[in-house]
């Protein structure tokens, strides 16, 4: 369909049985395998726990749902779409639609926790307060800046690889530190969800920036490898602050800094680039690194629904298999 | 080993979650889990447990302030008492994991009234579920302590938690109740299922009789709602009642596969299901009988029948007859209503839904009543799908009072430690102790909120003897699961468990003088039962499989044959004696892989509702023997299988059994084993599990669990 913007050629529809790129399909299958709702996860078996927390407690995890409820309104309504312009393959395209739709979903499921645990007054205050937080609010600013649809194609990749790898670790930090202390387990389970698709959605995004610049010039790569370190600095300093603001008052500050240099790397890595942060740097808590595997998990199926579930594919029987 | 630098400031969770990371060599890093567990006794436990001078002050405190109930420990002198805490106490009882550990102290342990302090130790629950199990018999109660201190045999949760307690829940495991095709029973029902879980225990009901959607309610058609509502109301009862927040209720209904809801009831656990309809926490479990198999093999439709019509041109519920037998009959009869599905795409739907949830749970009807050596038909199981059990459907008048107290059925349960019981001095005096201290727990209970299931278990004395660690064992004694040396094993195993649990229930029919009701018509009382053991040896054949049991007496023949002129004399004082269930928390505590299925990860993550995410390594695993510790996505489901009906062919109950895949694999793959299960003999399957893969470029650095 992109074509459509540059020539008066044919429409065209897209064929899947040609794919110019194998990458779209494995990702497309795997995209949508993990479809999910937030409905399937039983949140309510998370009341009991959610009235051990303080109030302070209760106040920070709210702030820090509705600081990742904004990163992913963002790429859904922005980022993603942004993207679909500069799509190498019509799949390329499709698996964008798909990765705007589930940051929907994501968006949509933190409201379902609101509204399983906390009382409306709360949510509301927690809004307000993502409206006026200055950190919050300099790094979506940052990023939409690169998301502008006269900004440079490349850099659009970068800062979406910098929101899906990076910016929203800060936020999973703490659902993930409290399921390592049994609270809150439902919760870190759609958590869970969540990360498995933004692993993905960073990683897709990253590969294809890499593709699409391997043909470009030396110097405009040199210039883009610049770009993504010096807007990984700047959004570096923003998270630390926001970082010390929300978790200074548990003590956690360090750690969470630690999980941050971690995923910096990580979406500096999804580009094609060499890790920023030294490996003593990214010591994370080993509770936390580990609790981010969603695979071999042996849940108890009595209290929570697990994150291993996928959509199945369905093939028909044949009359060999029913030999008895 | 691990540098004191690197883990020095580390808290026992971070120290647990290091198991799930390998080392710069590329090593599972084991230490770490056991600095973990002794860092959680350091730093939380020794720390946060109320301190008593002697055990005269301790237990004088425990039942003055209304914690131990005194009536346990007035059954002994206290010389004796003396003599059974010293006992277990110099057994030097340590928890081999962080888990094990963690798991004992925030699940079970007796804690202060505000949960915030420990009033117990390990031992000191051992002794009070043996003192509270042997109701004053000191050799009993010396015994009981020895086999479940030493690990051979562990008393199910509901039972090892509440045992002794003052405010506790019941001592049994999980309940099956019927439900017939009328309001009274749907409310008696629903009544009875917020009673259990009040008390613990999961609960099974069985809606198969249960008329359809659209059936006709006093002949005025398209009136009845089905079986949904009925669900969803079950469903809201059980995340109603909990014991004190301990334990979430639990449930599972079960429905016959020819019962016209059936996709409905399958639709509720689809991914996209519509909130009016989606069930989140009820388990599913569905009643296969044989003709569904021939069916679907000549690709042909299958009839599914209105249960109403059904009980009315027989007389009986639906429950109550064979699909398999009456299916022609039926399909000719114009009084029933039918509507017809194509029988493979029944399968391929029950498939897309395990795929998706995990559910449902099966039961192959027709294997499961052939196998039943009592009289009377089984018509479900329970929420691990472990028990199978007669019952009988109750009447009620128009005050909900009963018309015909008819049978339900509880279980409780308990489980050998195959590994430790295989070390033991005494495997034959192990199951019979094992099997004392079960029909301890079935004679101390009585559960009068439900008549039905009070009856039952009256009546029955019915037990179930499980089994865990076979894989921890095998892999220890360098045997692959699934091996033909390790089904051998197997084999050999429950036969020798079947014949000291038949011998020792024999012998409590003996000493009681009495037998449980219905023994003259079972298929002990004609001796039919014992064929299969007198007309051949269940011995081990290869040098291996001897070796593993050298010194130990197996039975014979001859032994075979003399139990069964004892049984035809003197009659069994348990209905049921064996049932393998999945065993979750009890095996970690135990230190063993889960029932007898192979692990499910070298590392195990685990997670529940009230510990979090914990890391579990199998046990008897180190560095070198990792290899005898493929998990059971590598293993597949055809060595599993083979396992299970090794061993289902000595258990008179049922065994949980769950089929384990990669997310790659596809719903025609489930079909082929559910196939196979059916065709080696396969009572009923458990979960479906699933394992995805990370895509490659996203997983987690260097972590064991991860599969690539």
């Amino acid at each position: 369909m992109k074509d459509l913007d540059h020539t008066p050629a044919v429409p065209r529809a897209i064929n899947w049985n040609r794919v110019q790129d194998d990458k779209d399909l494995e990702v497309w299958n795997r995209l949508t395998v993990n479809f999910w709702l937030p409905e399937k996860v039983p949140l309510s078996n998370d009341v009991q726990s959610w009235a051990t927390l303080t109030p302070q407690e209760r106040t920070l995890t709210i702030r820090v749902l509705t600081g990742l409820t904004l990163l992913d309104t963002i790429q859904n309504t922005l980022g993603a779409p942004a993207l679909m312009p500069d799509a190498q393959t019509p799949h390329e395209e499709a698996v964008l639609s798909n990765i705007a739709f589930m940051e929907a979903v994501h968006a949509r499921s933190y409201s379902s926790i609101f509204s399983t645990l906390c009382s409306t007054k709360d949510v509301d205050e927690a809004f307000r307060w993502s409206e006026e937080n200055p950190h919050l609010q300099a790094k979506s600013r940052l990023i939409l800046q690169e998301y502008n649809a006269t900004a440079d194609p490349y850099k659009r990749k970068i800062a979406s690889v910098f929101l899906e790898s990076f910016l929203f670790y800060s936020g999973f930090y703490l659902p993930m530190y409290w399921s390592s202390r049994a609270k809150l387990t439902n919760t870190a389970d759609l958590i869970r969800l969540i990360i498995r698709d933004e692993a993905i959605h960073g990683y897709y995004i990253g590969y294809k920036f890499q593709r699409a610049t391997e043909q470009l010039p030396a110097e405009k790569r040199d210039e883009l490898k610049d770009f993504a370190f010096s807007l990984m600095f700047d959004l570096y300093e923003i998270e630390s602050h926001y970082t010390a603001e929300l978790y200074d008052d548990l003590g956690l500050t360090e750690d969470v800094k630690a999980f941050l240099h971690y995923n910096a790397n990580k979406a500096l890595q999804n580009l094609g680039y060499e890790a920023l942060f030294p490996a003593q740097a990214c010591e994370v808590n080993p509770a936390i690194l580990a609790a981010l595997s969603t695979d071999g998990e042996n849940h108890d199926f009595f209290s929570g629904s697990g994150s291993t579930y996928v959509i199945g594919k369905a093939v028909a029987t044949e009359d060999e298999d029913w030999d008895f | 080993m691990l540098d004191d630098g690197m883990t020095a400031g580390l808290d026992y969770h971070a120290l647990n979650a290091m198991l799930n990371l390998y080392d710069e060599a590329g090593h599972i890093r084991f230490d770490a889990d056991r600095k973990a567990a002794r860092e959680y006794f350091l730093q939380h436990v020794n720390q946060n447990t109320v301190f008593f001078h002697s055990l005269e002050e301790k237990l004088g405190y425990l039942v003055d302030e209304g914690y131990y109930e005194a009536a346990v420990l007035e059954a002994y002198p206290s010389e004796f008492l003396r003599e059974i805490w010293d006992t277990a106490f110099k057994q030097k009882f340590r928890f081999p994991t962080f888990l094990g550990a963690f798991k004992y102290y925030t699940s079970y342990t007796l804690k202060t009234r505000d949960g915030k302090r420990f009033l117990e130790r390990y031992e000191d629950r051992v002794v009070m579920t043996a003192l509270t199990l042997a109701r004053g018999d000191q050799t009993q109660a010396m015994a009981f302590m020895h086999e479940i201190l030493s690990g051979r045999f562990q008393p199910a949760t509901p039972t090892f938690l509440n045992a002794g307690k003052q405010s506790r829940g019941e001592l049994i495991s999980c309940f099956l109740l019927r439900l017939e095709d009328n309001m009274e029973s749907i409310g008696r029902g629903i009544n009875s299922a917020l009673q259990l879980s009040k008390r613990g225990g999961g609960v099974a009901l069985m809606l198969t009789n249960v008329r359809e959607h659209g059936a006709p309610i006093k002949g005025i058609e398209n009136q009845s709602s089905g079986v949904i509502p009925v669900m969803k109301l079950l469903e809201d009862s059980f995340s109603y009642a909990n014991q004190l927040g301990a334990r979430q209720g639990a449930g599972a209904v079960y429905l016959n596969a020819h019962h016209p809801d059936i996709f409905n009831f399958l639709d509720t656990k689809r991914e996209n299901a519509d909130e009016k309809i989606r069930i989140k926490t009820l388990s599913l479990g569905v009643v296969i009988p044989d003709i569904t198999f021939e069916l679907a093999k000549k690709n042909e439709d299958m009839y599914l029948f209105s249960p109403h019509d059904v009980e009315r041109v027989y007389g009986v519920p639906f429950s109550d007859i064979s699909v398999t037998e009456k299916y022609a009959e039926m399909v000719d009869n114009k009084r029933i209503r039918k509507k017809k599905i194509n029988a493979r795409e029944f399968f391929q739907t029950l498939a897309e839904i395990q795929f998706e949830s995990g559910y449902p749970y099966i039961m192959f009807e027709d294997t499961v009543n052939r196998a039943n050596p009592i009289a009377g038909r089984i018509t479900m199981s329970n929420l691990c799908s472990e028990i199978l059990q007669v019952n009988e459907a109750s009447t009620f008048n128009d005050d909900l009072s009963y018309d015909h107290l008819g049978t339900d059925i509880s279980c409780n349960l308990g489980s050998l430690n195959i590994a430790k019981t295989m070390d033991g001095p005494n495997f034959g005096a192990t199951v019979e102790t094992s099997i004392r201290v079960l029909t301890a727990v079935s004679e101390m209970s009585a559960i009068d909120s439900v008549p039905s299931v009070r009856r039952g278990n009256d009546e029955s004395h019915a037990i179930g003897l499980g089994q865990m660690n076979l894989h921890g064992y095998l892999a220890r004694e360098r045997i692959h699961y699934g091996s033909v040396e390790g089904v051998e094993f197997t084999s050999v195993y429950f036969a020798a468990v079947a014949y000291h649990a038949i011998r020792a229930s024999n012998l409590l029919a003996q000493e009681k003088g009495q037998s449980f009701a219905g023994f003259e018509q079972s298929e002990y009382a004609s001796g039919t039962f014992f064929d299969k053991y007198t007309d051949r040896d269940w011995l081990p054949e290869s040098d291996t499989v001897k070796a593993l049991f050298e010194g130990k007496d197996l039975p014979t023949r001859e032994d075979w044959a003399k139990l069964r002129e004892l049984v035809m004399k003197h009659g069994l004082y348990n209905r049921n004696l064996q049932a393998v269930p999945p065993t979750g928390s009890i095996s970690y505590i135990n230190n063993s892989t889960s029932s007898i299925h192979p692990i499910v990860s070298k590392i195990e993550i685990r997670k529940e509702g009230k510990i979090g995410r914990v890391y579990y390594p199998a046990p008897f695993m180190n560095n070198d023997n990792l290899e005898y510790y493929r998990d059971a996505y590598e293993i597949g489901p055809e060595a599993i299988i083979d396992t299970y009906a090794a061993a289902t062919t000595h258990v008179d109950q049922g065994l949980s059994l769950t089929l384990f895949f990669p997310a790659e694999a596809s719903t025609r793959d489930i079909n082929r084993a559910q196939i196979y299960a059916w065709k080696k003999g396969i009572k009923t399957i458990y979960y479906v599990r699933l394992r995805q893969s990370a895509l490659e470029g996203t997983e987690v650095d260097g972590c064991v669990s991860c599969t690539l």
